[in-house]
């Protein structure tokens, strides 16, 4: 290998930053999902390290994921982009159909001997690719027709995944093709429509969903189905009363009441951060959004860094869909958000959404370790 | 596309970003430092749940320490409702070991008195080698423990049953007022007798245990709390000596009664029950208070059996739980002429020496009144009256008060009987006591404004003047009122509270709180007054003409001189009720007792021959007689 007399070569620019701080929280997300689990697991007379081990796993499989993904030049996946997407589509269509198995009355995974596998985790960021490949095309004359063709390549399996039904997984969708249409050059009114139809979307959905209670109900419905009006706002509170406990320095590592006695539901998954919160209080909470914060700043650097419009579009895909998963996650547990089953980044109990996200830092990295290249 | 664009673009993405996560950082300080307080509180009563665990109660002892009212440790054996609800099969085999049917345990175990935190005892007071039979078979047993649990024994059995009470389950009007003070369902609490009036006392500190519980209700581990303390002793006024002999002195009166002929009717005495109360009229203490028919206060201990209840409450037992003594309201009969001569004397009506002769028959408006048992006695004078209980003499003094009535007032009599302590509540320390009353204008006046059908006549007759003068009519006094009474009397004219307790003791044995003396009022009794009634009620146990006389024959009057008075009421519909009420050393009264047998014939006869051997036992106890007290003897007797 000659790479190491090479300036430009990618290894040499690899953003030691944005692993360090991936791999960081993620370890982090296993001694939580530890934390929220062992005692369950306990009592139910099984192996408390149940979850850890496993989470440990999808950790592993997520940074081989992440390792793969960024030895191969990013603009040679673009050329993959349209196979992708299309394996995405298909995929997402065998899951509603009765090969998917169903788990809380949402169709979501293929049972995969004693794993789930979710492919519209792994959609996401074939969206971001793909979309990112027709708006990098379209550069400089971006008009109504390019704008129509991002919108109806993300419909499709946005409109499968709403089949589901998981509309926090449609949220962020969303939320991608925004921040890629405006960071590709979109007309201001274009923008300006596409924002109005967004928010409008979105609020519609938040605000439904906080001011009226069958109507938020619907919206957790998918969270559990089984729950009535007294049991979600329950999710709710008990998850706020969980982090609030935590106070300034927290009641320190599997010491949270809340959290080993299992007020909190659901929590090594979508309420992961409710652990944070009470077991290692403001001071791990803000450590921890920091941590996600230097990532995103990262994400955010490598999009300016980047040589091309499509890294760049990649980047800020990538940033998109995490910042979307980050604040709507977090933001449910505190009860800002509507509490919807978006799975907090790196956190939370899952091996689909863990290795997902993997591939997203992949090619973050990839962007930016090729930006001389 | 300019650079500049695209760079302008991202700079507003990044802009979106920071704000986003501006918010939830605002968020996180608002939860965690500015509500964390109220939220942290809420975090608390979701997860610690605390339990109970009640106290032995306190000891109550009678007034030498000797124990009337104990705990008793026994084994029971309980359930952990998680584990049985899973493994049922659990309660069939303790189903067939101790010969307890299925479905009696499947109630024990549902039982909603017990915290769902705490074991529920399935089986209580189990034999020792069936506990250790499923301790030693443990794994057949899971969720059954084995466990000595403490319950309130009484180890006297019926003894003083109706002075120490019974305990049970609070109920919810108990409980209502009482939740402040720390009781919760299914606590014992004291519901009759000592066991309620000094509940506060004998109550103890419940042991309180912090268990952190997860949001399905499963304990995870204790966080502390504090030991029981068990509640005071209270020591009680009640000589448990006297009050023994008492009970089986009126027992023994009462079935002797049974086996007696009444002459007015031809037939046997009912003589269904009674009571006999001893105080000591010096401070008020309650010596003994027997009341018959009894019953046992254990079978209460662990909530009195439906068939049990049944039993106590069924009218052809004549109420077993009633205590008679503060309860059962009686015509004082000629023990009331107390009244009456105090009365009499104090308005002037008459001297001690004024004198009246009795032909045994007095007549008003037309109307015959006679002496009891046709007796004529001629000429007496207050103090011969009363030996010799002419009724004559009274209706004499009852018809002159009626005349005079512009003079001495409606109800001369009865205001000075009442200045006595009778027909008001004596404020004993037990509860549930009766008022009674003292018949006169005013109350007929009341009873009929009140239910005119039942009491036409709103007007009062110089006949029912009469009647009242001797204690009959609408009068109707407690036991514990006509010591009382006696006692004021004998004491010099203070009518002092009855009381039963006489100290709260703390678990060392020192007094905390002396139950002292209370003096209701001071009434004046001047030597005049005094005297010659004092030498009347002397005559009635000493003078061969007293009407006591014959059942203190061989009393040994010269060392323990006895006073009293004998009564016999007359009840429309049933037999005579029997009353006699005596106060000894007869020269400086410690003692005071009042029997009163229902539908038992002449005082004489039943209620005087049950006090004297109460007393006899009393002077054995003190030294002065070495004797012991013969079986209860009928006498015959005029009055």
């Amino acid at each position: 290998m000659q790479a190491p007399r090479n300036p430009a070569s990618p290894w040499r620019h690899v953003d030691l930053t944005l692993l360090l701080s991936t791999v960081g929280i993620a370890l982090i997300g296993v001694v939580m999902v530890y934390s929220s689990t062992r005692q369950k697991q306990e009592n139910a007379g099984l192996d408390p390290a149940f979850f850890l081990k496993r989470q440990a796993v999808f950790l592993l499989l997520g940074l081989v994921a992440l390792g793969a993904i960024s030895l191969v030049d990013y603009r040679r996946i673009r050329d993959f982009a349209p196979i992708l997407y299309g394996g995405a589509v298909l995929a997402l269509l065998l899951v509603v159909s009765p090969l998917g198995t169903s788990r809380r009355g949402t169709q979501a995974w293929f049972q995969l001997g004693s794993f789930q596998f979710q492919p519209s985790e792994v959609a996401k960021v074939v969206l971001i690719l793909t979309l990112a490949a027709i708006c990098a095309g379209a550069r400089g004359s971006f008009d109504t027709a390019g704008v129509l063709t991002a919108l109806g390549v993300a419909f499709v399996p946005m409109a499968l995944i709403l089949v589901q039904p998981d509309l926090g997984t449609s949220m962020v969708f969303i939320a991608v093709v925004i921040a890629v249409l405006l960071v590709a050059g979109a007309k201001p009114r274009h923008m300006a429509v596409l924002a109005l139809l967004g928010i409008s979307a979105i609020v519609m959905i938040v605000e439904l969903g906080v001011l009226k209670d069958f109507q938020r109900d619907r919206l957790t419905a998918f969270l559990d189905p089984q729950a009535d009006v007294q049991r979600s706002s329950y999710n709710l509170r008990q998850s706020q009363i969980a982090i609030a406990a935590g106070g300034v320095a927290g009641r320190g590592l599997f010491e949270g009441t809340q959290t080993n006695l299992a007020f909190v539901p659901e929590q090594h998954t979508d309420f992961i951060f409710t652990a944070v919160g009470e077991e290692l209080g403001l001071v791990g909470g803000v450590s921890l959004l920091g941590l996600f914060g230097v990532m995103m700043w990262r994400i955010w650097r490598a999009a300016v860094l980047a040589r091309d419009q499509f890294g760049r579009l990649v980047c800020v895909g990538v940033l998109a869909m995490l910042v979307f998963q980050i604040f709507e996650n977090v933001g449910m547990t505190m009860g800002i958000t509507p509490i919807t089953g978006i799975p907090l980044p790196f956190m939370s109990y899952g091996g689909s959404a863990m290795i997902a996200s993997c591939i997203g830092i992949g090619l973050v990295l990839n962007v930016h370790m090729r930006r001389f290249a | 596309m300019t650079q500049d664009s695209s760079r302008l673009r991202l700079g507003v993405l990044g802009m979106v970003v920071l704000s986003l996560f501006c918010a939830l950082l605002a968020r996180l300080w608002y939860l965690q430092v500015l509500a964390a307080p109220t939220f942290k509180v809420e975090a608390q009563r979701n997860s610690v749940a605390v339990v109970y665990t009640e106290a032995p109660r306190g000891r109550i002892l009678d007034r030498n320490g000797k124990v009337l009212a104990d705990n008793r440790v026994v084994l029971a054996l309980v359930a952990q409702r998680e584990v049985v609800e899973k493994r049922p099969e659990v309660l069939d085999r303790i189903s067939g070991l101790l010969g307890v049917p299925r479905d009696e345990l499947d109630r024990r175990v549902a039982d909603d008195r017990y915290s769902l935190f705490k074991p529920v005892p399935v089986a209580v007071n189990v034999p020792k080698d069936k506990l250790i039979y499923v301790r030693e078979h443990q794994s057949d047993f899971p969720g059954i423990e084995g466990l000595q649990i403490t319950e309130r024994v009484y180890p006297n059995k019926t003894l003083a049953a109706h002075v120490l009470g019974t305990v049970g389950e609070i109920n919810d009007k108990e409980l209502g007022p009482r939740k402040a003070a720390g009781y919760k369902a299914g606590d014992t609490i004291g519901k009759s007798g000592i066991e309620l009036t000094y509940e506060a006392d004998l109550r103890g500190a419940p042991e309180i245990s912090k268990l952190e519980v997860d949001s399905l209700g499963r304990v995870q581990r204790s966080l502390g709390g504090q030991p029981a303390v068990q509640g005071n002793d209270v020591r009680l006024s009640i000589d448990i000596d006297i009050q023994r002999e008492a009970e089986e002195s009126l027992e023994q009166g009462l079935v002797l009664a049974r086996k007696s002929t009444d002459f007015l009717t031809g037939k046997f005495f009912l003589a269904p029950g009674g009571s006999a109360v001893v105080t000591d009229p010096r401070d008020g203490s309650v010596l003994a208070m027997a009341s018959n028919p009894t019953f046992d206060p254990n079978d209460f201990t662990n909530g009195v059996s439906i068939r049990k209840f049944a039993e106590l409450n069924d009218p052809a037992g004549h109420y077993p739980l009633n205590n008679r003594a503060i309860q059962g309201l009686y015509a004082p009969g000629s023990t009331f002429k107390l009244a009456t001569s105090v009365a009499a004397l104090k308005d002037g009506l008459i001297a001690a020496r004024d004198t009246y002769n009795d032909q045994g028959l007095y007549t008003v408006a037309g109307q015959p009144f006679t002496n009891a048992r046709g007796a004529r006695n001629g000429l007496v004078n207050v103090t011969r009256a009363l030996t010799v209980s002419s009724d004559v003499f009274y209706y004499w003094l009852g018809e002159r008060f009626w005349d005079g009535r512009g003079r001495y007032g409606q109800a001369a009599v009865q205001d000075v009987a009442r200045s006595l302590g009778m027909g008001e509540l004596t404020e004993v320390d037990l509860p549930f006591e009766s008022s009674g009353r003292i018949d006169d204008p005013a109350g007929r006046e009341r009873l009929h404004k009140d239910n005119p059908d039942a009491f036409p006549f709103p007007d009062w007759y110089t006949g029912y003047n009469l009647n009242m003068a001797v204690g009959q009519g609408d009068t109707a006094i407690t036991p514990l009122q006509l010591t009382n009474s006696y006692a004021s009397f004998v004491n010099g004219g203070t009518v002092l509270a009855p009381h039963v307790g006489n100290a709260v003791l703390d678990r060392q044995g020192q007094e905390l709180r002396k139950v002292e003396a209370k003096v209701v009022r001071r009434t004046d009794m001047p030597a005049s007054i005094r005297e010659p009634l004092l030498a009347g009620f002397r005559g009635v146990t000493s003078d061969p003409s007293g009407t006591g006389f014959n059942a203190f024959a061989g009393f040994p009057l010269a060392a323990f001189p006895v006073a009293g008075k004998t009564g016999t009421a007359e009840v429309t519909g049933k037999q005579d009720t029997s009353l006699f009420t005596a106060y000894a050393p007869a020269d400086a009264p410690r003692y005071v007792i009042s029997v009163v047998l229902e539908e038992s014939g002449l005082g004489a006869s039943a209620a005087a021959p049950v006090a004297r051997r109460v007393l006899e036992a009393i002077a054995v106890k003190e030294g002065i007689s070495t004797a012991p007290p013969a079986a209860v003897n009928r006498v015959v007797g005029t009055d």
